[in-house]
């Protein structure tokens, strides 16, 4: 039976020429798992808020959506509220009261229930989710992956029999997301909830999809089972931008070329390369690792706590990392990483041990020479970064402060712009671009500075595969350019390709250091996909482009006439 | 420590009103000197031993300010003690002194108490249940300004990241707090939108909008409310009365040793140690429980019982 | 912050202390008063101080003052006597001197802390301004007439007849006729 059905839907937003969604018709049966997919600006945010009648953007609408045969118009306003739950991007922003129990009541208390009703709904929804430890606490005091947690169970004591989630776990760290997700998974088996997900983040939701939609520029491009959609991805394009945003297993597939079924996840992934792949060849030959003599910076027995009364959060962080390298600190949540960073851009000081910038020590930078063609620190969060109206106003100031003549002024931002491929944003209000424009943006403003060593936390955060990819590409110019690049970071796969040598971040300390081919190989669980897919047959396979490129020499080196057939 | 913190929250409301509007109200010594021991006693419960001295010191001094600045404004008094600068300092206004002392400094405590009791939860509760719109507004702004002060460090971590207004100046301070202002401005419209879209797909507008609360007012809360009632009623007898009226000008009165004054007294006394007591019979109650579950559990394992029977 | 508070509060009784000077006496040292002794050639004048209003409002009256002790069943509190003049005396000095040497409680306002530059009687005897009612209060007439002005701005003539009566009514049950248009305080 049809819980949705969409009929040549489209629509256009004020002031626009292009339609934002272009005849758009589908339909989502009772407890299905449908996973959406698509490039930022694709029109997947616009076609979940038509789905929610009371978010649903102003503008031209054309077409018809039933919810269980019944016109979206027409709903009642009870029913509309109650049984399409809507879960927001961003957890921050969707917490409306400041306690957790009051959160979870909120809707429940919107609908008009009586006390007896939502006290015995939120007590089942709190234990189901695992919240009872927490309810009692205030909602600021709750981690992000928590507080989308809260979200979601805010959702739930509603009874949805519809879930729609726009991109919940862009700002999560991946193991809080793979919580989110394995919830979703639950309810959705256990429950037999629909649920509609839009994802960029595509490793763990696609193998548990029922059928992925695939969207490009407001039509539907591919609306099929998962494994289906890989493959056809490939066929329609083979360089689709939304290929490198698979799961690490189909983009492995797709590498290859191999008649059989496409593998989703690690496990099917390992078995399928064991079927038709040897290991004559079980290592790439991998350039050794070289460094300049120079040393960009370095911290000696760091040690820092927040406050005196407050635990250590650095006991003894030891590294240097030499000019114009790139360096990966990895790590879970809450071990310090971007406390590191803190310290090493002067915004907090260390009380034991010696950090050298280029030699000297943080504490003789005097006012802002540290920060004067010297170290730039790019947040967690890109929006802090801008305070104007327009992105070329940000940069303007930022010209002005570091004392650039006018016309030496007007060049380096068009020139700048132009090397990250933002020229057309910016004359746009820097809350107006999307994730991956917005850190692409903030990029600019601190290689305006001109700095010798750029710092990054969680450059990837939120950020689709392609910018991702872009991203890359852009991290490679700068170090041609002899920027030194230290990037904190959950992100294995982005640190796999980017890194000269990684580290693994825990408990207040580093604990290895080494280039990412050994870094990886060497860890069992702290490690890429790719790399535990390859691992039983490969010793240093890291990203999906090293397992293609050594099953390509191993079908070469054991009989050109397998069924592999490699073109 | 949580004893009386746990009664519902109008009962607690009630309690406080009641103590407060005594000890505001009357300048009866005794009534007052009940108030400020009952008060500092319940915030020994309240408060970690560290901050109950911290406080000591400065309630102590302020208690001697208050009553020694009496004496110097107020001449009234048949009893001068001596002259100063020509005005008489009067047995009766240092008396004086030192109620109004203990006034205020036991209202100050009570207050104190209050504050620790009185969570924002509970008067959110207590504000629902008048004016339930006004509850959430305040409800949304509690969860607001945390939000918007930990945006407004990172900001200024990002710009001084970045060599702006990294010098410790007043006026860079000024002016870059005046930039990141007008940016929070856009910041907190952009969140507003979100939050709103949170609330809407929330069936927020809906009409009969009801109001959850944590609190259950049970047969407890009635005991401890009856029971403050009642005391309190005492009291407001003695005062009606005039059995507790008290004066200091110009000859002190003399303390009335009637049956309804010392009954007032004691209700009063009662009224102020509850928390006290309550807390004690609490802990009687639960050493009385712990020391009975080994035998319990011994019971039951044979024979369930005995155990029950215990209980009754 | 709590800190900042006593501080605050205490520099300003010690800035009090300094301003107002910290001269001390004891009760009979106050009330040794040297009254000079009326001689045929001395100039004098007669004072009394009488709260006969009072008995007739005996329910506004505060409750703690409802005592013969504080009002005398006769209303008199000072009955008319002579004192010598002194050169320069005013109203309020003869008053002074008559209180402290009758050792009658008498509490003053000091004419630098009012804006009628003048010494405001604000109680004698225990008895207070608003002591009975609102619009109660110390009033004196000289040779029978309201002054318009402070007590210690009128200057004395030989034989003048001082009389301080308590209002009840602003004046107009001691029969001052101007009063109520203009604030009680002026009448002294």
């Amino acid at each position: 039976m049809n819980l949705l059905e969409i009929e040549n839907l489209s629509f256009q937003y004020p002031d626009t020429e292009k339609k934002a969604l272009d005849n758009i018709s589908f339909t989502v049966k009772i407890g299905e798992f449908v996973v959406i997919c698509g490039e930022s600006g694709c029109g997947k945010t616009t076609l979940l808020k038509m789905l929610k009648r009371e978010l649903a953007p102003h503008g031209e609408k054309s077409g018809s959506i039933r919810y269980h045969d019944v016109e979206q118009a027409e709903l009642d306003d009870r029913t509309a509220a109650c049984e399409i739950g809507y879960v927001l991007q961003n957890p921050e922003n969707q917490v409306v009261t400041d306690k957790v129990w009051h959160e979870l009541a909120f809707g429940l208390e919107s609908l008009g229930f009586p006390t007896d009703v939502i006290r015995r709904r939120v007590s089942e929804m709190a234990s189901y989710f695992g919240i009872q430890t927490w309810f009692r606490k205030n909602t600021n005091e709750l981690s992000g992956g928590q507080k989308q947690m809260l979200n979601l169970a805010s959702i739930m004591v509603m009874q949805p029999k519809i879930l729609i989630l726009d991109e919940p776990t862009s700002q999560l760290d991946p193991i809080a997301a793979a919580d989110f997700i394995a919830t979703l998974q639950k309810l959705n088996r256990e429950l037999g909830l629909t649920i509609l997900l839009v994802e960029h983040r595509l490793e763990e939701v696609f193998p548990i999809a029922d059928r992925v939609m695939m969207m490009e520029q407001g039509k539907i491009l591919l609306f099929d089972r998962p494994e289906k959609v890989g493959t056809q991805l490939r066929d329609i394009r083979a360089d689709h931008h939304m290929l490198a945003g698979l799961p690490s297993a189909v983009r492995i597939f797709n590498a290859l070329e191999v008649k059989a079924p496409c593998p989703l996840t690690v496990k099917e992934g390992r078995d399928f390369l064991s079927e038709h792949f040897g290991n004559v060849v079980d290592h790439l030959d991998i350039p050794p690792y070289t460094h300049r003599d120079e040393v960009a910076l370095e911290m000696k027995n760091v040690w820092f706590r927040y406050e005196r009364d407050l635990p250590d959060v650095l006991r003894g962080v030891t590294f240097s990392v030499y000019e114009g390298e790139t360096f990966c600190i990895l790590g879970g949540n809450g071990t310090g990483k971007t406390t590191t960073l803190s310290v090493l851009a002067g915004l907090n000081k260390a009380y034991r041990g010696k950090t050298l910038i280029g030699g000297k020590k943080i504490g003789e930078y005097k006012g802002s020479a540290l920060y004067r063609h010297n170290v730039a620190l790019l947040p967690q969060n890109p929006q802090t970064v801008f305070l104007k109206k327009t992105v070329r106003e940000d940069f303007q100031e930022i010209c002005k402060v570091m004392e650039y003549g006018k016309e030496e002024r007007q060049t380096l931002i068009e020139e700048t712009a132009g090397k990250l491929g933002i020229s057309h944003l910016l004359d746009k209000h820097p809350y107006d671009l999307s994730g991956g424009e917005q850190q692409k943006a903030a990029l600019a403003k601190m290689l305006l500075l001109k700095p010798k060593i750029l710092l990054l936390d969680e450059l990837t955060k939120g950020i689709d595969a392609h910018s991702k990819e872009n991203l890359s590409g852009i991290l490679c110019d700068l170090k041609a350019d002899g920027i030194t690049i230290v990037i904190v970071t959950h992100d294995v796969e982005f640190a796999a390709v980017n890194a000269d040598r990684c580290a693994l971040f825990f408990d207040g300390e580093i604990t290895s250091i080494d280039t990412p081919a050994a870094f990886f190989s060497d860890n069992n669980f702290y490690t890429t996909a790719a790399n535990r897919i390859a691992r039983h047959l490969y010793t240093n396979a890291v990203t999906c482009e090293d397992v293609a490129e050594l099953c390509r020499l191993n079908s070469i080196a054991q009989k050109p006439e397998s069924e592999a057939v490699y073109g | 420590m949580n004893t009386f913190a746990s009664y519902h929250p109008a009962v607690l409301m009630l309690y406080f009103i009641a103590v407060l509007l005594i000890a505001m109200f009357t300048q009866n010594p005794v009534l007052l000197a009940l108030a400020l021991l009952g008060g500092v006693s319940f915030c020994t419960l309240l408060e970690r031993p560290k901050d109950f001295l911290h406080n000591m010191a400065f309630y102590i001094p302020l208690f001697l300010m208050i009553a020694i600045t009496n004496p110097l404004f107020s001449h009234n008094g048949v009893t001068p003690l001596f002259f100063l600068n020509g005005n008489p300092v009067t047995l009766e206004a240092v008396l004086y002194g030192l109620d109004i002392a203990a006034m205020l400094v036991a209202v100050m405590y009570w207050f104190k108490c209050y504050n620790h009791i009185m969570t924002s939860e509970k008067i959110l509760f207590l504000f629902g249940k008048v004016i339930p719109k006004l509850s959430l507004l305040l409800s949304t702004a509690l969860r607001f300004v945390p939000l918007f002060k930990a945006q407004i460090k990172k900001i200024h971590q990002a710009q001084k990241a970045m060599g702006l207004y990294a010098s410790n100046s007043y006026v860079d301070k000024l002016r870059s707090a005046v930039r990141v202002f007008s940016a929070m401005l856009t910041w907190s419209l952009e969140n507003a939108i979100d939050t709103g879209s949170s609330m809407k797909a929330r069936g927020y507008g809906l009409k009969g909008r009801s109001h959850f609360a944590l609190f259950r007012f049970t047969a407890r809360d009635g005991l401890l409310s009856g029971a403050a009632v009642f005391l309190l009623a005492l009291v407001l007898l003695g005062t009606a009365l005039k059995e507790t009226a008290f004066s200091f000008y110009p000859r002190i009165t003399a303390l009335s040793a009637s049956p309804i004054a010392i009954l007032a007294y004691l209700a009063f006394g009662l009224l102020v140690f509850l928390p006290f007591l309550l807390e004690i019979v609490e802990n009687m109650r639960w050493k009385a429980l712990l020391s009975s579950v080994p035998k319990h559990g011994a019971l039951s394992l044979s024979d369930a019982t005995p155990g029950k029977d215990d209980k009754k | 912050m709590k800190k900042d508070l006593l501080a605050i509060l205490f520099v300003i009784l010690v800035i009090a202390a300094v301003i107002n000077g910290t001269h001390i006496q004891s009760v009979d040292e106050y009330y040794l008063t040297h009254i000079d002794d009326i001689t045929p050639e001395s100039e004098t004048v007669t004072i009394s101080v009488r709260c006969d209003t009072i008995l007739d409002n005996w329910e506004d009256l505060w409750p703690e003052l409802q005592s013969d002790e504080f009002v005398p069943p006769d209303g008199v509190i000072l009955p008319e006597t002579e004192y010598v003049l002194r050169e320069g005396d005013t109203v309020f000095d003869i008053l002074d001197r008559a209180v402290r040497y009758n050792r009658i409680q008498m509490e003053y306002q000091g004419a630098d802390k009012n804006s009628f530059g003048s010494v405001y009687i604000q109680g004698i005897h225990y008895l207070y301004e608003f002591s009975c009612g609102p619009l109660s209060g110390w009033m004196y007439r000289v040779n029978g007439e309201f002054p318009n002005y402070g007590c210690s701005k009128y200057e004395l003539e030989d034989g003048d007849v001082i009389e301080w009566v308590y209002t009840c009514d602003l004046g107009k049950d001691v029969g001052c006729a101007w009063m109520g248009n203009q604030g009680e305080e002026a009448a002294q």
